[in-house]
């Protein structure tokens, strides 16, 4: 794999998009972020979509930009790590001069559109023996693993809360986040039962909006005035799909592949970790992954989390937009761990926000029901 | 072993399986009260049931009864209904079954939320929810 380089990163509105589809945010996420790039449109030559509520949405989103003779398209669908993934195809097609300037996109209107559920009929096997179940999707899948964690390692509600706690902190100072107030652990705690045993707050917020970020080749960089953050490593996994009783180890996830690999080819160690978007569709997926990624052993992600670890100030910022629990999440929230992985590795914000002199950043993706991880290592080159 | 099969059709507003292929002989052996899984000659045993063996690629690996007795390796409330039908149910208790034979299966378990734990035994019961088939509910045991 070459090294791309992330040359640009935008999102499109976020919240509530009722005049705008999918199409529409992911669109305008990817010509913001080739401004942000320096790049045009008539630059681009890849594009990569994921999500989209469109079964063929490279070929969509190509059309909607009208794109010239796009060489490289993807659409490889693992859920919230697709964007991810899609990074280290994007530097395998640079490193066969197959492209020079690539999209990656994603956009929906998860909050104000029409719901994006199948169709009742049956559409896999195992639906037969899912669906009359009435488990509430994603929501309690998660809260089954969650619970699992608890049952062997004594990982408490308390320390799941924390997470969102620590996320809304980030949130507050960021003025795209839906929610910024900050919040206790008792909010957490004592906010709507949903899936036992999350709260409301244990789970992410449902929004529109949509995401790109523009992976350009070594060479494609050098004649843009950005600054250097490169692609350093990538990994991708799976370990089930449509039913959580299939997660062969409901407390261990693929990260547990996919760090390890993805560290190995950056050539990092944790302690060179500056900041981490470890994506967090509810609390326990973040703390999970933490304990997966290596950032603490296993089973002690509940006491790593505790005292702030992970807030504005602690030992391991993360989710410093306010993560998919405060910031937004329009189902697919991969695009917008790499988005935030970026900009504090550029150093686009100022006072607490930015992490201190970020050199090296883990963006990590889960797709599915924990079916799916993806971890990418970005590094800020001199 | 045979079930408890209750007829539930009349009251069931919730999705209900549809057999096809592979799933056919699971379904049918519900309304006779019993829980099978796929035991192949290999040794591999699978839940749900497939066209191939999920350890040797042999097709249509034969299934075998299941005691219908097994272990919650996890589960969950529900307070927010997943499906339709599932409303005036809330809430509800769905786990993740471990049985004796080792597949593991998710199901409704059918008990009082406060009194359950996990590693708690259970037993299979069925409610039949259509004319083709009855889906497994766990309850105590
Ligand atoms: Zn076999």
């Amino acid at each position: 794999m070459a090294e791309p380089i992330v040359a640009g990163v935008a999102e499109s509105d976020l919240g509530e998009t009722p005049d705008r589809n999918w199409l529409d945010n992911a669109a305008i996420a990817t010509v913001r972020a080739l401004e942000d790039a320096g790049c045009s449109l008539s630059d681009v030559d890849g594009v990569a979509v994921a999500g989209g509520d469109d079964y063929m949405p490279a070929l969509v989103l190509s059309e909607y930009l009208d794109l010239d003779d796009p060489s490289f398209l993807e659409g490889t669908e693992i859920g919230g790590s697709s964007f991810e993934h899609f990074c280290g195809h994007v530097g395998d097609a640079m490193a066969r001069g197959e492209a020079d300037v690539v999209v990656i996109a994603y956009g929906s209107t998860r909050k104000t559109g029409p719901g994006s559920e199948q169709s009742l009929e049956e559409t896999h096997p195992i639906d037969g023996f899912v669906r009359p179940t009435g488990l509430f999707r994603p929501p309690g899948a998660y809260a089954m693993a969650a619970r699992r964690h608890m049952h062997e390692y004594g990982t408490t509600e308390e320390q799941l809360a924390e997470i969102a706690v620590s996320t809304r902190e980030w949130a507050s100072m960021n003025p795209k986040a839906a929610h910024q107030d900050p919040i206790a652990v008792e909010d957490v705690l004592e906010s709507r039962r949903i899936a036992e045993p999350f709260n409301l707050l244990d789970c992410c917020l449902v929004s529109d909006g949509g995401g790109a970020v523009v992976l350009v080749s070594e060479e494609k960089a050098g004649e843009l005035d950005v600054p250097r953050v490169s692609v350093a490593g990538v990994a991708s996994t799976s370990t089930h799909r449509q039913d959580i009783s299939e997660m062969p180890d409901m407390t261990t996830t693929g990260a547990a592949v996919t760090g390890p690999k993805a560290f190995e080819q950056a050539g990092i160690a944790h302690d060179d970790v500056d900041v981490a978007q470890i994506y967090d569709s509810f609390t326990y997926t973040a703390l999970v992954t933490l304990e997966d990624l290596g950032f603490c052993e296993k089973g002690e992600g509940g006491a790593f989390v505790e005292g702030g670890t992970t807030a504005p100030g602690g030992e391991l910022p993360m989710n410093t937009q306010g993560g998919g629990l405060s910031y937004c999440h329009p189902g697919h929230f991969g695009v917008f761990v790499l988005i935030e992985a970026v900009r504090q590795l550029r150093g686009d914000y100022t006072g607490e926000r930015q992490v201190d002199d970020a050199e090296v950043a883990v963006a990590h993706g889960t797709g599915g029901l924990l079916s799916s991880s993806s971890t990418v290592v970005l590094r800020r080159e001199a | 072993m045979s079930a408890p099969v209750e007829d539930r059709r009349e009251e069931w507003d919730g999705p209900v399986p549809v057999p096809t292929g592979a799933t056919a002989p699971f379904w049918a052996a519900t309304l006779e009260g019993e829980l099978r899984y796929q035991q192949c000659d290999c040794g591999n045993r699978q839940l749900y049931p497939r066209a191939v063996c999920t350890a040797c690629g042999a097709e249509d690996p034969p299934f075998a009864a299941s005691e219908g007795v097994g272990t919650i390796y996890t589960y969950t409330v529900c307070h927010v209904p997943g499906e339709p039908g599932f409303a005036e149910r809330t809430p509800y208790v769905v786990g993740a079954v471990e049985l004796a034979e080792g597949p593991r299966l998710l199901a409704l378990i059918d008990a009082d939320p406060e009194s359950l734990e996990v590693g708690a035994p259970v037993a299979v019961t069925f409610w039949q929810v259509s004319d083709d088939a009855a889906i497994p509910v766990f309850v105590p045991a």
